[in-house]
């Protein structure tokens, strides 16, 4: 379900967004305009408070905006109904949390075979995709694992492959290297830099990792909730034997 | 729909201790609910023997009137006629003929006001437990004149015992006169009920119709089916059969209906038990559900997502729900059986107590019934389903966003 290279995957116009407790207002983004490609491995990074989990949560459909448009694969999901909204991310979105990404009490090729079930997959189909996707994250033989049976980073390996398993335009990633270890981090990293550089796949992170603000070929920073610089470089950037060294 | 229900199954399994312990607590309802619906069935039937059985029988016939005033003028019209024509019914365990009149017994040492009965001997012991009830002395023989019965109360009134003479006055029929017989007290019988061994004294049925000079007529048929059902259906022909000529047919609800009224209170204690029992059921499982909803927030963020529509997550709950029932209908099931079959072995020793009029004779075995094993359990899951709609909805109304925020 990729789009065509340079096609925008992701769109959005004076996007703000307000959040109210009690009496209280926090305006958490104040008019951010983006646009992403496809074929994209950006990082949306900036301090605490900057609001990058906001505009994550926000171009992902996970929450809606208190003003602006915000275009998925060409889509205004603002107009979308629940189920439609649901479905959209099923097939369109894949997400990596920082942490509690898997679902406990399924086994690392559930996990990654749940959402083909939810999109009507056939079970050949389904089976043969989760043993190529483990192979792509190099967990092969381990699909019969619980999550809590696998290492931190292994876990996060089953969630990039859970986010591939749709064939989705578009992965978010919310701090995927925060509870890891710099080496298991990094490694991650490069698998999914592979995976962008050999399958097109597009990437956007939210994050303040170093790792990762340096692996990104588009760097946008958030400051107070709002675009402070967007730069794109010549790839690649720097990889786990460079930084080693 | 499986991966949902997989899901679910080993979501329950998760917790084990707190999901089984909130089982046990739910099973625990059921199983009282099906205990005490099974000891009010064994008490119902209890009550239901302790009243026919003693002496009232199934129903009785008598002349219409005759139980308001109790005129001795009242007799049955071809009392001798319907008494023989009941006893060649096939319905029929036993029929009674009997007289009856307010007296008065006189010892030596006291008086006291009674209800004399007349009765034939033989015929009574298929109908009633007066032989049964002699604790001093003997029955009634059937060729017995002057032998009368008279209980343990109205034996310490008068300071009589087996053997004593006393003298019993009644009015005739039709002149009013005084009539009075000496008697030997031939038994004395205990029924532990107070009306009965306080002022119930029974003669040969001969005699009291001579005493009454009324020939051979009767003031009441009492009998006995061989099917209770029959006596229990007021719509049976058999009642508007025996209902004319100016005589009433009555089963014995109508005859004690007040006892008829604590029957049906009995019957009603099931359902309060069953309403207790399904308010502690949808707290213990709104309870446990939302528990396991709240620590389980990020994931069913996850799970929004990643794609799963809001319904499947509702379905997800309801899975819980619908297990965590069957959990408890398994364990209240097993619970129930067990002490419904011991105690329908052991019974409840209620012998002796008087409650509403009559008097346990035995002890109270719980009894199986289909609808403890069906109907209870079947609503108890229904039911569960049911309350498990609200964190059902709940969690389906989750956004993903706020879901995974609450979990920090």
């Amino acid at each position: 379900m990729t789009t065509d290279m340079n096609s925008d995957v992701i769109s959005v116009q004076g996007i703000r967004k307000i959040y109210r407790s009690g009496e209280v207002e926090v305006e958490a983004l104040r008019g951010v305009d983006l646009t992403i490609h496809s074929g994209e491995f950006t990082a949306i990074a900036g301090p605490s408070g900057s609001g990058k989990s906001t505009l994550l949560n926000i171009i992902s459909g996970l929450d809606l905006p208190t003003k602006g448009q915000v275009h998925l694969a060409g889509q205004d999901i603002s107009t979308m109904s629940g189920n439609e909204l649901s479905d959209f991310r099923r097939d369109h979105i894949g997400f990596i949390f920082q942490s509690y990404n898997l679902i406990p009490v399924l086994t690392a090729a559930e996990n990654i075979e749940y959402i083909m079930l939810l999109q009507g997959v056939s079970p050949e189909e389904r089976h043969a995709r989760v043993q190529e996707i483990l192979q792509a994250v190099g967990l092969e033989g381990m699909g019969d694992r619980r999550p809590t049976q696998l290492s931190g980073g292994q876990q996060q390996r089953v969630a990039v492959a859970r986010a591939m398993a749709s064939k989705p335009d578009i992965i978010l990633a919310d701090e995927p290297t925060a509870n890891l270890d710099s080496a298991t981090g990094a490694a991650l990293l490069d698998m999914m830099r592979d995976l962008n550089r050999q399958h097109g796949m597009t990437f956007v992170f939210s994050t303040h990792d170093d790792m990762i603000m340096e692996r990104a070929k588009r760097l946008v920073i958030l400051k107070d909730g709002q675009i402070a610089s967007d730069t794109t470089r010549r790839w690649p950037v720097i990889d786990s034997a460079q930084a080693e060294e | 729909m499986l991966i949902l229900l997989k899901l679910a199954w080993r979501n329950v399994l998760r917790n084990k201790r707190r999901n089984f312990l909130a089982g046990i607590a739910i099973g625990i309802g059921l199983a009282a609910l099906i205990f005490t619906d099974a000891m009010m069935i064994g008490m119902h039937q209890n009550m239901v023997a302790s009243v026919t059985d003693t002496f009232l029988g199934h129903g009785q016939i008598h002349r219409e009137g005759f139980r308001k005033t109790y005129e001795v003028e009242k007799t049955i019209n071809n009392g001798m006629e319907l008494a023989k024509k009941l006893e060649a019914d096939p319905n029929m365990q036993g029929v009674s003929p009997r007289v009856l009149t307010f007296g008065m017994m006189t010892s030596p040492a006291n008086a006291s006001s009674i209800m004399m009965y007349g009765v034939d001997p033989e015929r009574e012991k298929l109908v009633s437990k007066l032989a049964d009830a002699i604790t001093a002395g003997v029955y009634l023989a059937p060729n017995d004149t002057n032998k009368v019965l008279i209980g343990t109360q109205l034996a310490k009134t008068l300071e009589v015992e087996v053997g004593d003479r006393i003298v019993i006055t009644v009015a005739q029929a039709d002149t009013g006169e005084l009539s009075q017989e000496m008697f030997r007290i031939g038994g004395i019988f205990t029924f532990g009920v107070r009306e009965m061994d306080g002022q119930m004294a029974f003669v040969p049925l001969g005699s009291a119709q001579r005493m009454l000079t009324i020939g051979n007529r009767l003031h009441e048929i009492a009998f006995h089916f061989k099917d209770l059902h029959i006596a229990n259906n007021a719509e049976d022909p058999f009642w508007a059969a025996y209902n004319d000529n100016g005589n009433e047919t009555q089963p014995w609800k109508e005859l004690v209906p007040g006892m008829k009224a604590v029957l049906e209170m009995t019957e009603y204690s099931s359902f309060i038990v069953a309403g207790i029992l399904f308010m502690v059921v949808a707290l213990g499982i709104l309870n446990t559900l939302f528990m396991s909803l709240y620590e389980r927030m990020f994931e069913f963020g996850v799970l929004r997502a990643i794609g799963t529509r809001p319904f499947r997550m509702a379905l997800i709950i309801l899975f819980e729900a619908g297990l965590l029932g069957m959990l408890s209908v398994i364990i209240g099931v097993s619970m129930g059986f067990a002490l419904t079959y011991i105690f329908s072995i052991v019974g409840i020793d209620y012998t002796g107590i008087e409650f509403a009029g009559m008097t346990f004779q035995k002890a109270i075995y719980t009894v199986f019934d289909i609808k403890q094993y069906l109907t209870f359990p079947l609503s108890l899951l229904v039911f569960t389903m049911l309350i498990g709609i609200y964190p059902a909805v709940y969690a389906a109304r989750l956004t993903p966003a706020k879901a995974m925020r609450r979990s920090f």
